[in-house]
């Protein structure tokens, strides 16, 4: 085919490639790029110049644009790697529990030799000199509670005690598949979505699905009109399981019954957000439930092609989903006339590469067009309206999609009923960091407090510790401090409302409440952290993350993520000025609202709330006076050790004699 | 215009003040309309709006809507406004019936202070050495909308310098903001999507895929709209401080298409060329070609000095010799033994004079030199004369211009013609030899650069370029614009116009022509088409005057002869030395230019 290039492509895998076209619309062949870089990484084990050029021309396209989407997703790597290449998790969860530490013996044990700060931008993978192993350095692999974590080549490798990384590296086999199953569920909690997870009878193929009354709801949904089904949605309350907690029906609501362009569906699995690992669990236990939700959203939205968007870091998750999908078409629950209703529906897996801001909706329709993920501006650019391929296109999350069947199944008033006004429903949350039990609790909406949550059903702390802080709802939520008072407004049954001053324990674990309490649900990932643990290191490490998931399209998030970074790295080094806590809460400020998707929040809310509510550990952390002004092009590693810093002697400059200046400055 | 459909107008209030706008006229634009200025670094009105810099944020709000979903109105009678509480962009907003911006807030010059901070950074502050300085959006929005302090005391980021992202560009991915006009420009405009960023976030550099260049025809105009000094062009660059030039509205002159621009000199050189904008001609953008193609006027072989021939050898003269010799030979011939080749790069007041001299002298064999290329279909035309047209109107031949050329040549040869009359052409574009010229009895040349030609003329008449005189000429789709003087011509050389009202009155002592104004006038008189003009009223934008169906179709044997004259042209390239080429083919200099700074790429 493509023959500008020297390299020859096997006609195996270039079928592989077809194939992958295929799943997109003939015009939008570019669709197809992001799927042809991993299949031409999994065959080469990386993607070199001369790919670009290949696969460009593959598609139409130009080679620079395919080296944009190389360069964006790190995932795809331009030199080859080792045999085995291991990713280690660095986001704050695992950092807490020893991943750090795990890479370092890593490289111990490998005598691998790490890239520094500087180079690990454009080298993040380290090889060991016999090639065999390579180590890099990735972000939230979806597993907190089972911290820390790592992937050996494809595999998930759980509680990997950073004493004993070596062992990691002998006997794979045992290792694998050693994922922590968290059966019976608690008594508290409410398994809807969640009931089969963790079942130790359950698997994830249909038939299994099918005993337990599967794909009955899509019978049930096919024999309602679209209508009665999107009410159904909207009289149920459900907010979006993402992460903004927006109301699923009135999204729904946006598409016109009388639309005339296709209407595209998009699951977002793409979960990143550091502390939540709810999604891997659906994905890789109970794929036939997301796609039944998937089938009847999809009629629902007269939807005929719908896209899983998954996070590149979930290769066996993507590997289930399109076994799962392959078994439905066999059932006829997927293709043409499904189930006899006149029907049809498609439903393709894309894998993303390594890009957390390709979770957010737009980012994510710019991925799925084959572009790096950089999020559209709104206006004009709702998906709703403008989305995929210019089309109207619902992205949902997979537990929103997975109770989809549940209110078909309950209906929409009676699912209302669970949880609490306005925060309808079950949710999974997702618990990490400092307690002793940390796991999945899906729970009806705020029908348990914070304090429930880490006490009862997470085991508490560790014994001797002390609660510090939360984050509750993913990294980007603000932090609450565990001695901080939350004034709350609570509705009476006379209507009324009376205000409450409530400690963090007594928190509900709803929408609304973690709102008053100037936090966010989020997406239901709580981190807890202990009195051992140093707030600037924490902010840090979330600085960090998302210093690298900006995608860098617009100023404020592009620049501000990695200069707060950049005073946290300082500060841990020592070398913090006096100033550093309000420069830190400014460029906050100077993101939050600013940028053109919801990134500039995640990245600046914990900087303000970190910084707002542990003064007394920031100011402990800058105390250097600020230097006197530098060259423009000075380099200030001595701030770190000296209190003043030596500059060429300015005295042989008349004009600084003239004006009175002494030898320094 | 009572006969044009009644556009939908909107209520906007800016700054408090309520205007009116019509439908699809973005915020950003329809403050600036008003005088208020929104600084701006990855908008530009003539691409996609990606809204990635920020520094557009303003606050914009909607009209209160009472129960009866109608604007509830204030004491004021104008609607009262719910302002959002975060900032908006205004860049990718058009105007909607009572939406109300604010753009001068604390809360929007908290968001300027905060993105200009952002954006300098990681920005290196190397002005002192930057080509940019003087028209950087960033030094001025710096002034305007930043602070004076910096607060940031860490590293910057690294990234590459000097980058030679094409033959006619320079990149220092250090000075990008990342805005990504350069890239936009390329895949909407130059339909070349050559340019793209690679890494991620604060990494994020824009690079060209490797072995790919930003070598497009259009490649300059990422220099242009670059708001900083991160794209500059190879050509300009470290040359002259953008503050010390003069700015010289005038067209640019390499094909038809008449590209309005800017010149750029200092004491009498050009140091750049850039486009100017004219919706109706070129947007905002001028080719490559044309921009660089004045170099020509400052080359070695400038004529500089009349010359006339005396005992076989050409030596200097002053001008009235040099007239008084030119009529002299003129007026030894009959009508019938004289032919003049006048050109298409000639302004409209060159052309009615050479009229003026054909007809006093009753000399009938009177055509232009062809010059065609390959066109594209964005602004470079495939007519390389810039004034075809006004060929057309002027010099009022049956025939199309160019058409007639080879017979004039024939009639060279053959004896027929003892008098040619060469203005600002070669005359071996004709096909003829240096034996061939140097046997006529009388050849009167007009022209910029020395070449075999003129070393054969009887009597040489050095004359202006393009940005050293004034004038007007009808470019291909019948638009009259004017060429203004950007420099005085080197040496002794003379304005064209001048010489030819000279050699006029030396022929037939005519009335008194004190002006190019005059010219203009005289033409208006004779030209219908040119009724009720001058050369002021045409102004900077240019007026048109023909309509596509008004231009003379052209006759197929008109055609054959026209490209016949163009393939002897072709024919004779390969003599000619590099210099005259550079003067007769620009497109191929270019090219050539553009060839030896890249690898070889065939």
């Amino acid at each position: 085919m493509p023959n500008s290039t020297t390299i020859s492509v096997p006609a195996q895998l270039e079928r592989r490639m077809d194939d992958a076209i295929a799943h997109y619309p003939r015009e939008h062949r570019r669709s197809a790029a992001m799927p042809l870089l991993h299949l031409w990484q999994e065959h080469f084990g990386f993607v070199s110049g001369e790919a670009s050029v290949w696969i460009a021309e593959k598609l139409g396209l130009q080679p620079i644009n395919i080296l944009e989407l190389v360069t964006f997703y790190p995932m795809f790597r331009q030199h080859p790697a080792g045999k085995t290449h291991i990713r280690v998790c660095r986001t704050l969860s695992c950092a807490m529990a020893g991943g750090l530490e795990l890479m370092e013996n890593l490289c111990t044990a490998l005598g691998i030799q790490r890239p520094t700060d500087g180079e690990e931008m454009h080298h993040p993978i380290a090889v060991s000199a016999d090639g065999n192993y390579s180590v890099e350095f990735v972000e939230c692999l979806a597993s907190c509670h089972t911290a820390p974590v790592c992937m050996v080549g494809e595999e998930l490798h759980e509680k990997v005690n950073p004493e004993s990384a070596a062992e990691l590296l002998g006997n794979r086999e045992s290792e694998a598949g050693n994922q922590q199953l968290q059966w019976p569920p608690h008594p508290i909690e409410r398994r809807l979505v969640y009931k089969n997870i963790g079942r130790p009878s359950w698997t994830t193929d249909i038939d299994c699905y099918l005993r337990e009354g599967g794909y009955e709801q899509l019978k049930q949904a096919l024999t309602l009109s679209r209508d009665e089904i999107v009410n159904k949605v909207k009289n149920s309350g459900l907010r979006g399981r993402g992460g903004a907690g927006f109301s699923c029906g009135l999204k729904w609501s946006f598409i016109r019954p009388d639309e005339k362009r296709p209407v595209y569906l998009i699951c977002n699995a793409d979960e990143s957000e550091p502390g939540t690992f709810k999604d891997r669990y659906i994905i890789h236990e109970d794929p036939h439930q997301l796609l039944e939700g998937m089938f009847i959203s999809c009629y629902a939205l007269n939807a005929n092609t719908a896209y899983i968007y998954i996070r590149g870091e979930f290769p066996e998750g993507a590997k289930i989903l399109e076994r799962a999908i392959e078994e439905a078409r066999q059932h006829n629950f997927l293709g043409k006339n499904i189930l006899g209703s006149g029907f049809d529906v498609e439903i393709y897996v894309h894998r993303g590469a390594g890009a957390y801001i390709c979770g957010e909706e737009t980012g994510l329709i710019e991925s799925l067009e084959g572009k790096r993920g950089y999020p559209r501006i709104k206006p004009p650019y709702f998906p709703a309206v403008l989305g995929l391929y210019m089309c109207p296109t619902i992205v949902n999350n997979v537990e929103t999609l997975c109770n989809i069947k549940h209110i078909v199944a309950i209906g929409g008033a009676e699912y209302a009923r669970l949880g609490r006004p306005n925060n309808t429903g079950t949710r999974v949350l997702c618990v990490s960091g400092d307690v002793q039990r940390p796991g999945y609790f899906e729970i009806e909406v705020g029908a348990l407090t914070m304090g429930q949550l880490i006490y009862q059903m997470a085991g508490g702390l560790r014994p001797g510790r002390k609660l510090k802080a939360v984050i509750p709802g993913g990294s980007s939520a603000k932090v609450l401090r565990a001695d901080e008072r939350f004034k709350l407004k609570e509705r009476q049954a006379d209507g009324s409302t009376i205000e409450r001053e409530i400690s963090i324990d007594d928190i509900p674990m709803d929408f609304d409440s973690l709102a008053a309490a100037g936090s966010m649900a989020g997406s239901g990932g709580v981190i807890v952290l202990d009195d051992s643990r140093d707030m600037v290191w924490a902010l840090n490490n979330i600085n960090k993350f998302y210093a690298h998931e900006s995608c860098g399209q617009c100023t404020p998030c592009r620049e501000g993520s990695l200069w707060m970074q950049k005073i946290t790295d300082r500060m841990l080094r020592g070398g913090g000025v006096v100033e550093d806590p309000e420069t830190l809460k400014t460029i906050g400020d100077n993101i939050a609202g600013r940028t053109i998707c919801a990134f500039g929040e995640a990245c600046a809310w914990p900087t303000q709330s970190f910084v707002g509510k542990f003064p007394e550990e920031f100011a402990g952390r800058a105390h250097k006076p600020l230097p006197p002004p530098l060259p423009p092009e000075y380099t200030p590693e001595e701030l770190i050790d000296k209190e003043s810093i030596p500059t060429v002697p300015m005295a042989h400059d008349p004009g600084w004699e003239k004006a009175g200046a002494k030898g320094t400055i | 215009m009572p006969n044009e459909p009644a556009v939908q107008m909107f209520n906007v209030q800016i700054d408090g003040v309520w205007h009116r706008f019509p439908k699809g006229t973005r915020v950003i634009e329809a403050c600036e309309q008003v005088g208020v200025f929104v600084p701006r670094y990855c908008y530009h009105k003539m691409l996609s709006s990606p809204g990635n810099c920020r520094m557009c944020l303003i606050e914009m709000g909607f009209p209160r809507l009472g129960p009866d979903r109608k604007p509830e109105l204030g004491t004021d009678g104008k609607p009262i406004i719910n302002w959002m509480p975060r900032p908006q962009i205004c860049c990718a907003q058009d105007v909607a019936e009572g939406i109300a911006v604010r753009t001068d807030s604390p809360l929007v010059k908290e968001c300027q202070r905060g993105v200009m901070e952002f954006l300098l950074i990681n920005h290196p502050l190397d002005c002192p050495i930057c080509d940019q300085a003087g028209e950087c959006r960033l030094q001025e929005f710096s002034v305007d909308y930043g602070t004076s302090q910096s607060r940031f005391l860490e590293n910057k980021v690294k990234k590459p310098k000097a980058v030679q992202v094409g033959p006619r560009v320079t990149l220092d991915d250090e000075r990008c903001i990342l805005c990504s006009r350069c890239i936009r420009f390329c895949q909407e405009i130059a339909h070349d999507d050559v340019l793209g960023f690679v890494d991620r976030g604060s990494h994020t550099v824009l690079t060209a895929h490797p072995g790919k260049s930003l070598d497009n025809n259009y490649s300059l105009n990422t220099v242009d709209i670059c708001p900083v000094g991160a794209l500059t062009s190879t050509d300009f660059r470290f040359k002259m401080r953008v503050w010390f030039l003069k700015e010289t509205k005038s067209i640019c002159t390499s094909c038809a298409t008449g590209c309005n621009t800017v010149i750029g000199t200092r004491e009498d050189v050009i140091y750049r060329q850039t486009p100017r904008e004219n919706d109706d001609v070129n947007s905002c953008w001028m080719c490559d070609y044309g921009r660089l193609n004045y170099k020509y006027l400052e080359a070695e072989d400038r004529l500089l000095e009349p010359r006339i021939r005396s005992d076989g050898k050409l030596v200097p003269a002053d001008w009235p010799t040099a007239i008084g010799q030119a009529a002299l030979h003129l007026k030894q011939f009959a009508a019938s033994e004289i032919a003049i080749v006048a050109s298409g790069r000639m302004t409209n007041e060159e052309l009615w004079l050479t009229a003026q001299l054909a007809s006093s002298l009753g000399v009938k064999c009177i055509d232009i030199v062809p010059r065609r290329g390959r066109g594209d279909k964005i602004l470079l035309s495939k007519d390389r004369n810039p004034n075809t047209n006004g060929v057309r109107l002027i010099l009022g031949s049956r025939s199309a211009p160019g058409a007639k050329l080879m017979a004039i040549a024939d009639a060279v040869r053959s004896g027929e013609i003892k008098a040619l009359v060469i203005l600002k052409e070669n005359a071996m574009h004709l096909g003829l030899s240096v034996e061939e010229l140097a046997r006529l009895p009388a050849l009167i040349v007009m022209n910029i650069l020395r070449n075999a030609a003129t070393e054969k003329a009887s009597v040489v008449l050095p004359a202006c370029g393009f940005a050293e005189k004034r004038g007007s000429m009808v470019n291909g789709k019948g638009r009259l614009q004017r060429l203004n003087r950007a420099t005085r011509p080197p040496g002794n050389a003379r304005d064209d116009w001048e010489i030819l009202r000279d050699l006029l009155q030396g022929i037939d002592g005519g009335d008194s022509l004190h002006s190019i104004e005059d010219v203009f006038r005289r033409i208006r008189e004779t030209v219908p088409q040119f009724a009720g003009l001058s050369l002021s009223k045409i102004g900077d934008l240019g007026v048109h005057i023909l309509k596509i169906e008004e231009l003379p179709a052209t006759h197929p044997s008109d055609e054959e002869a026209i490209e016949q004259a163009i393939a002897v042209q072709a024919a004779r390239r390969s003599v000619r030395s590099d210099l005259d080429r550079a003067y007769a083919n620009p497109a191929e200099s270019i090219t050539r230019q553009a060839e030896a700074q890249t690898a070889p790429r065939r």
